[in-house]
């Protein structure tokens, strides 16, 4: 039993390492200082130089309006980007852009062993199985006290599985593997070799974050393939909003919802966090420390847009979602969902500009997100009954 | 645990364990209604209040069953029989007090029991014993929601003034006027001095757990008010001023130098500077968006808004915090009570405003660290009295070998442990509360929720 603990510690131990390793950049751009103990170092260092050199990965992808990302298609750049920053998702993965891995091992295992989302697969399968046989028993337990009640008897004690006690039938068992193929050798060869068809995409948050911020990231036209400037990245970010386009309601608007979202990803990414989408648990964002392979999500943010002047409010074409209050009850419907995951809920409040105090002019640049403002409220349940000391 | 509920009433469980569990499941969720059935001796003069039981019916397909029926009706004639019982209390430990509407406050003439060391206050009055001489004297009073309090817990009898002369009788000593029902006091008691019916509730059920509710604002001179804060946090507020002029001086001049900046390129990567050659300067500039609190808000008010309902109401106390009446301490928590259906979440404006008035948190006490493995024995202890202390040594000395062993196994563990010696301060307490912390109250037809609206100190608090 103790050995058995110990090698399984060791084994994580073993993970936590390797994904120290592979995650250990926080961002695209990698520090890496030549040798630490050098004096020449030290000596720059004392006048205010270093040797660090930094390394840019220049990575690309190409915009895709249609569906308010940038795809990230090469191979090597979709890897540096979710392993340094976890930015963007798979999108035939549920995060990490994994397809290829997967369906190699899938092959590779080809019913000689499971794989780890048919060994998931089956886990479901037996929960439900377990479910089903409780309910059954229940039923069973309460028609048997119904009936023991009307002959005025006592009832027989049943008994009714539980997590602990029960144990799969063997019903599975040989219908989770297929059954082997003799010609397993034959097969092998003629399938075709696999062609990863798996993109990274990124949110426009994520991927003006890195052209803007880091300038790591070249986004190419999705006609002519040609890089767009930052003024073009700029101006089309915010146009996939505007449908259709070139209507004067979508002009010199502070409320265009990707600079919403932008202030609101920049704040918490700012702060290291590691931001991803939320809609899982009701919410806009979720924040990882450090990343999703260290850790849980540990608050789920609301982004509630505030308009400073109202008038804006009632002229805008975008219809910004919470930029109403929502009810009580929709409160509690999201904080009780993340409360149910260990989560605490932020109400995340981004002001915009009203048009009279800031000047138009200064949306033909990202100068006028410095007039955005970010501040965070922490909502949690108090339960009297449990507080009194 | 969900094993637990779905498991059938039908089986008699043993008396001793039934009552074990039962005290388990009923860990102070007070959204159940009691168990009727198990309150002991109903014809006894003090209905007691009791604890939750379990689900007695549900609803299955076939309609409703003959058991569950019966286990139903039994619980639902209990609990009739329970509210029919007679609410009594004794002569000797009941409290007087008379209700006069136009001071809107009910002046306690006899004053009995515990209830008054935490409730009313002394309110100097002249009394009116002769027309001549017109005397100075302190009584005790009671605000609106204090008396009603009284009165419908039957710990207090409550008087109504009047000129009308009042006949003799043998059952009281003294009548003070005409005596007022329950229904009475909550139609006169209800809609004065700025008692509402939410807040009503919102106090009673508070009172009831045992916490002392005063009001915020002093609805009089008299009104004790809570010492403002202490030395100690009078010392960081101090720091903290200077730390926020200097940082607010900053942030003024930063403008000035780096108006220029190119909002084309924010960051700018030195080649050979030192600023910004490793993530943490690296996060640290771009931080360059406003954010938090000392960030002015802009919002334009509408000149014809209705005040706003977020006005803090109660200071609440724990009942574990010593409370002195005369000189209550600074409040445990404070309450804002809105009403679910009328009134609309508060805004960041209204919230704004509401942490602009409260006092700053001290800092979160880190938790103790207990291990898991020290924290199943400390449950288990109770139980198993014989000897733990020496079972407890081999264990340790176990324990010690496989982290001599491990170690030797895992190295660099011995280094990890070692960098961890001064554990930094974990942020993750302190992100969770905020800094200013409102509760606010809202009742919906007399179901209350509680919220904790925190300001968020994600600023104070970087990640890298």
């Amino acid at each position: 039993m103790a050995s058995n603990r110990n090698r399984g510690s060791q084994k994580s131990g073993a993970r936590r390492a390797e994904n120290n390793r592979i995650y250990a950049h926080p961002l695209p751009l990698a520090f890496s200082n030549p040798e630490p103990g050098s004096t020449f170092g030290y000596v720059l260092g004392l006048l205010g130089f270093s040797l660090t050199k930094i390394e840019n990965p220049h990575c690309e992808g190409v915009f895709d309006p249609a569906t308010r990302s940038v795809w990230i298609t090469n191979e090597r750049d979709s890897s540096i980007l979710w392993r340094r920053g976890f930015f963007g998702k798979g999108d035939l993965s549920r995060s990490e852009p994994s397809w290829l891995a997967r369906q190699i091992s899938a092959r590779k295992a080809a019913g000689k062993y499971m794989t780890a989302e048919e060994i998931r697969e089956k886990r479901r399968a037996e929960r439900k199985q377990f479910k089903m046989d409780r309910a059954a028993a229940i039923a069973k337990a309460a028609a048997e006290a119904e009936a023991a009640f009307a002959e005025g008897r006592q009832a027989a004690p049943a008994v009714i599985p539980s997590g602990a006690t029960w144990k799969p039938q063997q019903l599975g068992e040989t219908a989770e593997l297929p059954e082997e193929a003799p010609d397993d050798k034959d097969e092998d060869d003629e399938l075709e070799p696999l062609k990863d068809v798996e993109h990274l995409q990124l949110t426009l948050q994520e991927a003006f974050f890195l052209v803007w911020n880091l300038d790591c990231l070249t986004v190419l036209d999705p006609q002519t393939s040609e890089p767009l400037s930052l003024q073009q990245i700029w101006k089309a970010f915010q146009n996939v909003h505007c449908v259709p386009p070139e209507l004067p309601v979508y002009t010199n608007r502070f409320d265009n919802p990707f600079l919403v979202n932008y202030a609101a990803y920049h704040y918490y990414r700012s702060l290291g966090w590691v931001v991803k989408g939320g809609i899982k648990f009701c919410v806009d964002l979720l924040l990882y420390k450090r990343g999703p392979v260290f850790h849980h999500a540990e608050f789920g943010v609301v982004v509630i847009p505030v308009y400073e002047d109202s008038r804006d409010q009632e002229s805008s074409p975008f219809n910004l979602p919470n930029a109403n209050t929502f009810s009580w009850s929709w409160l509690s419907t999201i904080n009780r969902v993340n409360s149910q995951v260990q989560k605490t809920l932020i109400l995340t409040y981004v002001t915009i500009p009203s048009s009279s105090r800031v000047s138009t002019d200064l949306l033909s640049s990202p100068a006028c997100l410095a007039h955005y403002s970010v501040r965070d409220v922490v909502l949690r349940r108090l339960i009297p009954a449990r507080m009194r000391d | 645990m969900d094993d637990n509920l779905e498991l059938p009433t039908s089986a008699p469980k043993p008396g001793a364990d039934a009552v074990k569990e039962e005290e388990e499941q009923s860990s102070g969720d007070e959204d159940q209604g009691p168990d009727w059935t198990k309150i002991p001796g109903l014809s006894t003069a003090r209905p007691v209040i009791p604890k939750r039981g379990e689900k007695d019916f549900e609803p299955t397909t076939h309609g409703g069953s003959g058991l569950q029926r019966h286990v139903l009706d039994r619980s639902r004639s209990a609990m009739l029989e329970a509210l029919k019982a007679t609410r009594t209390i004794s002569n000797k430990s009941v409290s007087h007090a008379i209700w006069y509407p136009q001071l809107k406050r009910a002046h306690v003439t006899v004053a009995r029991g515990i209830h008054f060391t935490t409730m009313g206050h002394s309110v100097a009055r002249p009394s009116a014993t002769s027309e001549s001489v017109k005397k100075i004297q302190r009584r005790l009073e009671l605000l609106p929601e204090e008396a009603l309090y009284l009165v419908e817990r039957g710990a207090m009898y409550c008087w109504s003034p009047t000129d009308l002369p009042l006949p003799k009788s043998e059952l009281l000593d003294d009548l003070e006027g005409i005596p007022m029902s329950v229904q009475q006091a909550y139609t006169e008691m209800i809609g004065t001095e700025d008692l509402t019916f939410e807040r009503y509730q919102v106090y009673a059920y508070l009172k009831r757990l045992g916490y002392v509710v005063t009001r915020t604002t002093p609805p009089s001179p008299d009104y004790p008010t809570p010492s403002s804060a202490g030395s100690t946090q009078a010392f960081g507020s101090v720091l903290n001023r200077l730390y926020r002029s200097i940082s607010s001086f900053l942030s003024r001049l930063v403008p000035v130098f780096v108006g220029g900046r190119d909002w084309w390129r924010p960051i700018t990567i030195g080649r050979w500077l030192h600023h910004n050659m490793d993530n943490t300067s690296l996060f640290k500039s771009l931080r360059f968006l406003s954010s938090g609190y000392d960030v002015p808000l802009h919002i334009q008010q509408t000149p014809s808004a209705p005040a706003s309902p977020y006005r803090l109401v109660y200071h609440l106390y724990k009942p574990s915090t010593p409370f002195k009446k005369t000189a209550p301490p600074p409040p445990d928590f404070q309450v804002v009570v809105v009403n679910a259906r009328t009134t609309p979440m508060p805004t960041i404006s209204e919230l704004t405003g509401l942490f602009g008035e409260l006092p700053e948190l001290p800092p979160p006490v880190p938790r103790k660290r207990v291990s898991f493995a020290q924290q199943k024995l400390a449950a288990s202890a109770p139980t198993q009295t014989p000897a733990p202390q020496t079972s407890l040594t081999p264990a340790s000395s176990q324990a010690s070998l496989a982290s001599r062993v491990w170690v030797w196994v895992w190295p660099w563990s011995q280094a990890d442990d070692k960098a961890k010696a001064p554990r930094p301060t974990n942020p993750f307490p302190s992100l969770k509360t905020g800094k200013k912390m409102v509760v606010v109250a809202v009742v919906d037809a007399g179901t209350i929720s509680f919220f904790r609206f925190g300001q968020g100190v994600f600023t104070e608090w970087p990640m890298s």
